[in-house]
């Protein structure tokens, strides 16, 4: 599909270039603004306990975004990221209060269940053959449904030392932007710095020349989902302590807005392109603009319209990009 | 590379008929034998889908379904995807009620019908394809935003329980034996098989689908064509609005939630390849067919929602597994 690198011209691989990093830094200024005018509205906001609030409010939407980019990066696509949380959400919730494995041992069984979810997906898509569209939207429902089985209405307990260790604050710094750090630093970057990650970038690129090269290309399909279902999990935990129950519905807005934040970072939906600083910040941006809405004295009525225009208007910048040089055939083939 | 072991692996082995066939041509026919196969496990389960009167509901609900794959068939065929129906089809319901009872003539609804499935069309056409955004990401954000405006809407304006007469008389109405519904998916079926099969519009289609560039270079004119297919997915989710509403005798929020994924899944079972230029609307006939037997198969078995969920999701990765194999 995609012309040889050797056959591009010189310009537009200039500006793929700058591409590479007008995701993430549009985001950062848009965060930027957006905190700025929130704190302007609202002072407290820049107090330890505010920005643990805002950093609280985005952290779940940054790592299912992160797992989102995952995939996407090997051109693939998870529609089921909202489900494997919600189901791991309502085991943690179901299962940790009072549990003889400890809250240790549940963290774990959760961790691994996340696993477990990611590898049905990318066994069914790597080896069965199925599109990764087609094949998440099926375990969506499956996953979905096992959290309706395990809890049928929101509910179950999460014990509070758990609760506090992840929400909590020391100083400025909340602990959940720790934990986010400690997932990029334990699984993004080990993985993007071996060759796995270059393994799915390129399987990602270009799924036929990757197997011609050699390339255990199923494998590394598989690691892609396998790394998604881990940061889902690590998403629902967080969640699950940040809500101190569980809830099976918990998870269906991360689906739609971990593809939001991975598109407003920079993320490219064909495969191959992406970084993971884009979709945090994509997320935090996403985030905090809709938890400012209320402190702007919009009414909830129009959240939602004011959430889809703002996804619409973004997702639309980042297309007039495109558009800004050659004429329909070069748009058509990027 | 799976491509020789994918022909052996087809039930009925490589007969002559079965050869002679397309790829294409095959998985429709693929697509009816699930319908069979799926019957028979209906029946087996309780008997009473043999009679007509069961039947006849089953086939208003694949109507709904049915109708809203025409739009799905067209849009999936030229490698897009519509998701925004479900809020589609509750916003246009409700507009359409409110406005027919506002003015007092109920052809005011199809009307408004119309004008939402036109506005949502070009709005989804303005993303996809002057914008170029993902057509999956772009649509559900557009999802987002009609469910904020039909909260907005009804927020300020209470849904009426007035339903139009025409509306009622179209889904719950009989001509003869068969369900008015039904006639009128016969009659767009139809249509939308002939439009395919035989005119510009669908060779443009088929064109658009398997090489947008190519497309364009051979004098396709893509980007009406591409307005003209969310058009025609947006006017049908608003018309299957007002049909719900006729069919439930009411207008409520969230009324369209349930018909998102199945009319998916009826393309996808119908043999349409997700990647785009290959399938038709035959198979997304037997696809609905299917889909909706599947439900009521799971209603029947009276077993709680979340397993009726799982189930329904087991059984349609199944069915993926079995014989929607991607090319490699």
């Amino acid at each position: 599909m995609k012309p040889p690198e050797t056959a591009r011209p010189a310009a537009p691989r200039r500006r793929g270039r700058i591409e590479k990093h007008l995701g993430p830094v549009s985001c950062a200024i848009g965060l930027a603004v957006v905190i700025g005018l929130y704190a302007l509205r609202q002072p407290l906001i820049l107090s330890p306990f505010g920005l643990a609030s805002l950093a609280n409010v985005s952290v779940p939407l940054a790592l299912a975004a992160i797992g989102q980019t995952i995939v996407l990066l090997g051109a693939g696509l998870d529609l089921s990221i909202g489900a494997e949380i919600t189901l791991v959400n309502c085991f943690a919730a179901t299962t940790m209060q009072g549990s003889p494995l400890g809250i240790g041992g549940i963290v774990v069984l959760s961790l691994l269940i996340g696993l477990g979810l990611g590898a049905v997906n990318g066994l069914i898509i790597a080896y069965g053959r199925v599109e990764p569209l087609i094949a998440t939207f099926c375990t969506s429902f499956i996953y979905g449904g096992a959290a309706l089985i395990i809890l049928p209405r929101p509910g179950g307990t999460i014990p509070a030392g758990f609760a506090n260790a992840l929400t909590g604050n020391w100083g400025i710094l909340p602990f959940s932007l720790v934990l986010l750090a400690a997932a990029v630093l334990l699984a993004w970057i080990p993985v993007f710095r071996s060759r796995l990650g270059r393994f799915i970038v390129a399987v990602g690129d270009d799924a036929e020349s990757a197997r011609v090269s050699g390339l255990p290309v199923r494998r590394v399909e598989m690691t892609s989902y396998v790394l998604a279902g881990l940061f889902a999990a690590i998403a629902a935990l967080f969640l699950a302590a940040e809500t101190t129950s569980g809830d099976p519905t918990i998870g269906s807005i991360y689906t739609l807005n971990s593809l939001a934040a991975a598109v407003l970072g920079g993320v490219a939906l064909t495969g191959g392109r992406g970084t993971a600083i884009g979709p945090i910040l994509g997320s935090f941006l996403l985030s905090i603009i809709l938890n400012a809405l209320g402190v702007f004295n919009v009414s909830a009525f129009w959240q939602d319209c004011i959430e889809g225009l703002i996804l619409m208007v973004v997702l639309g910048l980042g297309g007039l990009r495109l558009l800004r040089g050659g004429n329909w055939l070069t748009v058509l083939r990027q | 590379m799976t491509a020789p072991g994918k022909t052996a692996r087809i039930g009925t082995g490589p007969a002559p008929f079965a050869a002679r066939l397309g790829p294409a041509a095959r998985r429709m026919l693929l697509s009816y034998l699930i319908l069979l196969l799926v019957y028979g496990c209906a029946v087996a389960v309780n008997p009473e889908f043999l009679g007509w009167g069961t039947m006849r509901l089953q086939l208003v609900q694949a109507t709904f379904i049915g109708l809203i794959a025409i739009g799905e068939t067209f849009a999936i065929l030229i490698g897009q995807i519509d998701l925004s129906v479900p809020w589609t089809i509750t916003l246009s319901a409700i507009l359409s009620t409110n406005l027919a009872a506002v003015y007092g003539h109920q052809w005011i609804a199809f009307a408004i019908v119309i004008a939402v499935g036109v506005a949502v069309g070009l709005l989804n056409t303005l993303g996809v394809f002057v914008l170029r955004v993902h057509s999956l990401i772009w649509t559900l954000s557009v999802n987002l935003l009609l469910q904020g405006i039909a909260l907005v809407y009804t927020n300020a304006v209470a849904p009426t329980t007035h339903i139009p007469g025409a509306a009622r008389a179209l889904a719950l109405g009989n001509v003869g034996f068969m369900p008015a519904a039904f006639l009128v998916w016969i009659v767009c079926g139809a249509t939308s098989i002939l439009a395919l099969r035989a005119m510009p519009f669908g060779r443009s289609i088929y064109a658009i689908g398997n090489s947008p560039a190519a497309a364009l270079l051979s004098g396709v004119p893509i980007g009406r064509v591409t307005a003209l297919i969310f058009v025609i997915s947006a006017t049908c989710a608003a018309f299957v609005g007002l049909l719900l509403s006729g069919y439930s005798s009411q207008a409520y929020l969230g009324m369209g939630n349930d018909y998102l994924l199945p009319p998916i899944a009826a393309v996808v079972i119908g043999g349409t390849r997700l990647s785009g230029g290959e399938g038709g609307y035959a198979g997304s006939i037997a696809g609905a067919l299917t889909v909706v037997l599947l439900q009521a198969i799971l209603v029947t078995l009276n077993i709680s929602e979340g397993a009726r969920q799982l189930v329904f999701g087991a059984i349609l990765l199944a069915l993926a597994l079995l014989f929607l194999k991607r090319r490699s």
